[in-house]
């Protein structure tokens, strides 16, 4: 039997008896689709999903501070060092904070604030957003202008309110505009401190200000142990590690990866178990579909079909089955792809999704051979005579 | 007809010795009893007997179905039954037609997928199958039903197709088991003509298993059976 005419024979009893194979079809299209944009867009997902447990539990943040230890001199972290760990594989964000303390004036009284030097950085990596008005930007922070950015609590025991924008405030003798309110800091001491600009900080505050603190924010909690690993090693490049501690939220963060893990685990479950349902939906079907065609059988071998005939052709057809539930399953799948990209606004490689399309038909093609095999070999050992005799 | 079996020609089928012996647990059941069978090209067999005789069993042997227990069977002095089941295969789609008594045609498919079928197994080009197709319906007067779906044939038009396939890849026997035994006598006396003139025009000999005098007296020749044994030819 010719290649050609047992695909389009195969096809056509698929499609012909398509009501029959319609569930089973059904079941591997929505395992395709769900390996796909399990798969392809699992990557992003997983990252949304370490931003939104890093607001939680901060498990992605590795905090590195030049702690003060008599034997050695107090040290800060030098510009090419944090140039260097922003390089490490891994690492999303990476920002200096200065911490200092600064006297100001609030309505003719003296008073000390608590002050946090930061870039735009410090935004992104804590997950940050203004409560009211703005927080400074990159260009504010290069052109060194002297902007505060309030805690909450601040805001209200200065002001009491927190819509201060466009207030002023007395800093070290320099008035400073005040731009906004950060809220989601869950941290009350930076609830009643203020935010500087580093550049400016660094100008002003330059003696009290010791820029010791380094916050690095991992792309994904997989990449923690390694950037982790690598941050001491960088800074010894670069400049004394001596007095260098690095703080991993360990127990978070195995906690964090327990749960993503019966996450994922039971996410995949679900997909081998759909799989694993389309298979033996496949043998059941291509069973029934021997035994109620063991006429068709019997004179298909009267006409002088080959055992191999109707061993290829009940094997094709399961073929054709898988294949074609695994291409309305990709194509489900991409839909699916697109879906979840618009919503959580990121954009998977193509290549991912091309991989997880071979996969998946490689998948298919193991299924339907794998459970059409058995119900082939009965159809193709059928006696003639039983089969052309059977009612 | 009796010109084709003239002495002086070879046999297209002998038959010799042959026996069928089936075994179950409560003992043996002799099918066939040395049965002895000569069949010529362009010959219209009958082989007539009640139920139970052994008259299908010997026609399955014939189209290579089933094996005998004991006995020879040769086409043209070749022994068909050292091929193997794949050679057997081969044979059948190259020499033999058949044609069931339930009018088999294959279920949700159409008149020409049904002829393809034999086309199909025999390695016939695509392009060669219609004209092939159209010649093998045209014999059985079936051409104007060539797309129409099997399931919507009458009896008798399903057993004409079931003829036209057995045609279609120009066999040298048709073995026809009870070929009008579900048609009403019109309709199978009908199928019967298309027998006599397949036999007539060409060199293919038909073997016709009936239990229906009328039928069988439109043979050449008819062999009586019973008890598995093939009597004296009429």
């Amino acid at each position: 039997m010719r290649f050609d005419d047992l695909v389009r024979v195969s096809l056509r009893q698929v499609v012909r008896h398509r009501r029959r194979y319609l569930g089973v079809g059904l079941a591997i299209a929505m395992g395709v689709a769900g390996f796909i944009s399990i798969i392809t867009m699992g990557q992003d997902v997983k990252k949304n999903f370490n931003e939104d447990l890093a607001f939680i539990g901060g498990v992605t943040i590795i905090r590195n501070v030049m702690e003060l230890r008599p034997q050695f001199p107090l040290s800060k972290f030098h510009d090419d060092t944090v140039q260097a760990i922003r390089q490490i594989p891994g690492v999303t964000v990476a920002s200096l904070v200065g911490l200092t303390h600064v006297k100001g004036n609030n309505k003719g009284q003296e008073e000390i604030f608590s002050v946090a030097a930061v870039d735009d950085n410090f935004w992104k990596m804590r997950g940050l957003k203004a409560e009211t008005g703005v927080l400074f930007g990159p260009q504010e922070v290069k052109e060194r202008q002297r902007l505060v950015v309030l805690g909450k609590r601040l805001a209200q025991s200065l002001f009491g309110t927190e819509d201060v924008a466009g207030r002023s405030l007395e800093l070290d003798h320099d008035i400073y505009r005040v731009i906004g309110v950060v809220g989601g800091l869950r941290d009350i001491n930076m609830e009643k401190g203020l935010f500087v600009p580093l550049t400016t900080a660094t100008d002003r505050f330059a003696k009290e200000l010791l820029l010791d603190r380094l916050y690095v924010r991992c792309a994904t909690w997989d990449d923690v142990p390694s950037v982790a690993a690598a941050i001491p090693k960088v800074v010894a490049a670069h400049q004394s590690a001596k007095n260098l501690l690095v703080e991993v939220s360990w127990e978070n963060l195995e906690h964090v990866k327990r749960v993503a893990f019966w996450i994922e685990f039971f996410i995949y479950l679900a997909f081998a178990a759909t799989l694993i349902l389309g298979g033996m939906g496949i043998w059941n079907i291509m069973m029934a579909a021997v035994r109620t065609r063991t006429r068709e059988i019997g004179l298909k071998k009267a006409m002088g079909a080959e055992d191999r005939d109707i061993l290829a052709q009940f094997l094709t057809e399961a073929l054709c089955l898988s294949v074609m539930a695994a291409f309305i399953g990709v194509i489900i799948g991409r839909v699916l792809v697109e879906f979840l990209g618009l919503w959580i606004g990121m954009r998977p490689p193509e290549e991912l999704f091309f991989t997880c399309l071979a996969f998946s038909l490689v998948c298919a093609v193991a299924l339907g051979v794998g459970a059409g095999l058995y119900p082939s070999l009965q159809a193709a050992r059928m006696e003639v005579v039983s089969a052309t005799r059977y009612e | 007809m009796d010109s084709k079996r003239a002495p002086d020609l070879n046999p297209l089928i002998q038959v010799a010795d042959l026996t069928k012996i089936y075994h179950n647990g409560a003992g043996s059941i002799e099918v066939l009893r040395s049965v002895n069978l000569e069949i010529y090209a362009g010959e219209m067999v009958a082989v007539m007997g009640p139920s139970g005789s052994g008259k299908s069993t010997l026609l399955y042997i014939l189209g290579l179905l089933q094996a005998p227990t004991s006995g020879s069977y040769c086409w043209e002095g070749i022994n068909l039954l050292k091929l193997d089941r794949g050679q057997q295969a081969e044979f059948r789609r190259r020499r033999l037609g058949f044609v069931f008594q339930a009018c088999d045609l294959l279920e949700n498919s159409n008149v020409y997928e049904n002829l393809e079928f034999p086309l199909i197994y025999e390695g016939v080009e695509r392009q060669e199958r219609p004209p092939r197709i159209v010649e093998a319906l045209r014999r059985v007067n079936l051409e104007h039903r060539l797309y129409h779906s099997a399931n919507l044939l009458s009896g008798g038009e399903r057993q004409r197709v079931a003829v036209a396939r057995a045609l279609v890849n120009r066999p040298q026997l048709i073995l026809a088991d009870e070929p009008t035994g579900q048609l009403d006598r019109r309709h199978g006396h009908l199928v019967m003509e298309h027998f006599e003139e397949i036999a007539a025009v060409g060199d293919t000999a038909v073997v016709v298993v009936t239990h229906d005098p009328d039928i069988a007296a439109r043979c050449n020749r008819v062999c009586p059976m019973e008890d598995g044994v093939l009597y004296g030819i009429k």
